[in-house]
């Protein structure tokens, strides 16, 4: 038995070092590949959009640059992402550098989650004081099929165990009701 | 699926020494499986909140469908040898995954926890399919409340359900039912993720608290209910702890060093907590220690009410608490008893749900293989 053990403790060990050793050191993640852009001025800073896939359509995630006149360098800032159907404005998110490329802010792989107009507004503060401005962005219906089906399909194993536990209560039902 | 044990072959109690120590690898490698998925989960969410960038073939996605991949292996192991002993006429142990049906028609023999394990890895490995196509459609948005990752975790808690019942149908053995309360904190340790789709719920009531409250419950309950001993509830409460406790420090570390090993850096304003250890209850043992002397006197009574208000109980507690645990660690406010009581009364309400399906759940548990355990 003991034997037994540390043989498939050793096949496991094994097993868990290839597995460490086949992950390549460097993983090549995919670049930022801008293919359009738009401006907004915030105040006295110019902003770069960039979207790494245009039009935009609901649910479909890209990365969004973005990319003020002069770098982000002693600049700070905040966004909001607010959908045309909602009353208040989201909440404020700090400006923060994208994780594949750098030298710009930017949401890496980020959806807008409704079909519809969008507002993103930016405020800024850097050597020129604060400032603020908005780029109103439209979301296209989104691709693939629709949500319905995709969240009918989603719940079939908590369907099938619903059912699966309705049958073992009521197969169990006598006995454990008898203690 | 015939859900009849099959005739010609019939089952049969066969318990030995021997095939407990057949049993138990099998069960192992279905348990190691699990673990490997939530290890792999919980650095996952780590990698996405801390870091960022996703494919579809990064360490921690390896972990999850490698753990789903044991689990399933494990499952087919089971069968086919469930099967070839019912073909070669020897006895079924019913204590190796519990009692055995037929699957299409008398085709296969399946002791059902294994089926289930099964069942739920074969699935979780279609969605993995779906999931790919998904973000070749729809681009590598990392979020939890997407229908394939949602229908991913759906199926990786039916593989766990069908853990708990191949360790339950062990409880003979002490590995069996040390099996069966891990496996049943496993669990409830992959839920806390679940319940994030009911984010965008609005009203007065925190969704995602109650809903948490309410699946955490069932599992506390189910726990104690297949205990025929108390402190099933507090064993239970207790080892999720330590799951807490391990991917506390788990989590962050694993995404951070694998972050440095892709050369990829943190992200900016991060806060660092561990976001999915984070969701996990901090308070289940006190609530499972109050609720303890309910469950004993419903054990001494045979009464069905007691818990249920058992359940109550500790639905408003982990409901409540779970806001007051989020302000703590994430320093927010705390929220007011504007958004506490209505959650607490929603998590009461469910509770008592909660603890009549779990407390039935867990008797249901030592029938899995139609013997009461012997231990205690």
């Amino acid at each position: 038995m003991r034997v037994r053990l540390r043989r498939q403790a050793t096949l496991l060990a094994t097993v868990a070092g290839l597995l460490l050793a086949a992950t390549p050191v460097a993983q090549a993640y995919e670049p930022v590949n801008i293919v359009h852009t738009e401006k907004v001025q915030a105040g006295p800073y110019p902003i770069t959009v960039g979207f790494s896939t245009w039009p935009l359509r609901a649910i479909q995630s890209l990365d969004f640059t973005f990319a003020p006149d002069g770098g982000i360098e002693g600049k700070s800032g905040t966004l909001t992402m607010t959908p045309a159907t909602r009353s208040t404005e989201s909440r404020k998110r700090p400006l923060v550098r994208h994780p594949r490329k750098l030298e710009v802010w930017g949401l890496d792989i980020r959806a807008l989650e409704e079909q519809g107009d969008w507002t993103f507004r930016f405020r800024l503060d850097g050597p020129e004081g604060p400032g603020e401005g908005a780029l109103t962005l439209t979301a296209l219906e989104p691709p693939g099929p629709p949500m319905a089906l995709n969240w009918s399909l989603s719940t079939l194993p908590l369907i099938g165990l619903v059912a699966f536990l309705a049958i073992a209560w009521r197969r169990t039902r006598a006995e454990v009701l008898a203690g | 699926m015939d859900l009849t044990a099959p005739g010609a072959h019939g089952v049969r109690a066969a318990a030995t020494p021997r095939t407990a120590a057949r049993g138990m690898p099998t069960a192992m490698a279905l348990l190691a499986g699990s673990v490997l998925g939530l290890v792999g989960l919980t650095w996952d969410v780590q990698w996405h909140t801390d870091v960022g960038p996703d494919t579809f073939f990064t360490l921690p996605h390896l972990f999850i469908y490698a753990g789903s991949a044991l689990s399933g292996l494990a499952a087919l192991v089971a069968v086919l040898g469930a099967t070839a002993a019912a073909r070669a006429g020897r006895p079924l142990d019913p204590t190796v995954g519990g009692a055995s049906v037929g699957v299409f028609g008398r085709t296969f023999t399946a002791p059902v926890g294994y089926l289930i394990s099964g069942v739920g890895a074969a699935v979780f490995l279609l969605y993995g399919m779906w999931d790919l196509w998904w973000h070749g459609v729809y681009g590598f948005d990392a979020v939890i409340d997407s229908p394939p990752h949602i229908g991913l975790l759906l199926s990786g808690i039916v593989t766990m359900v069908g853990t708990i019942m191949v360790f339950a149908a062990a409880a003979e053995h002490r590995w069996g039912r040390v099996g069966t309360d891990v496996s049943i904190a496993l669990t409830a340790a992959n839920v806390t993720i679940t319940v994030l789709g009911l984010t965008d719920v609005g009203g007065p009531v925190d969704a995602v608290h109650t809903a948490m409250a309410w699946l955490v419950v069932i599992l506390l309950l189910t726990a104690a209910g297949f205990r025929p001993t108390r402190g099933g509830a507090v064993i239970m409460a207790g080892w999720l702890a330590v799951i807490q406790a391990v991917t506390w420090w788990f989590s962050p570390w694993a995404a951070y060093a694998y972050a440095d090993a892709v050369g990829l850096p943190v992200r900016d304003y991060i806060n660092g907590v561990p976001v999915m250890p984070a969701l996990m209850p901090m308070a289940l043992i006190a609530v499972a220690l109050l609720i303890e002397p309910i469950l004993k006197a419903a054990r001494a009574h045979g009464n069905r009410w007691l818990p249920v208000a058992a359940g109550a109980v500790a639905g408003a507690l982990v409901a409540a608490l779970q806001g007051i645990q989020d302000s703590i660690v994430y320093t927010y406010p705390t929220p007011g008893p504007g958004t506490l009581l209505p959650t607490a009364v929603a998590g009461a309400l469910l509770g008592a749900l909660a603890g009549h399906l779990g407390w039935r759940f867990g008797h249901m548990l030592r029938l899995v293989n139609r013997t009461r355990p012997e231990g205690n």
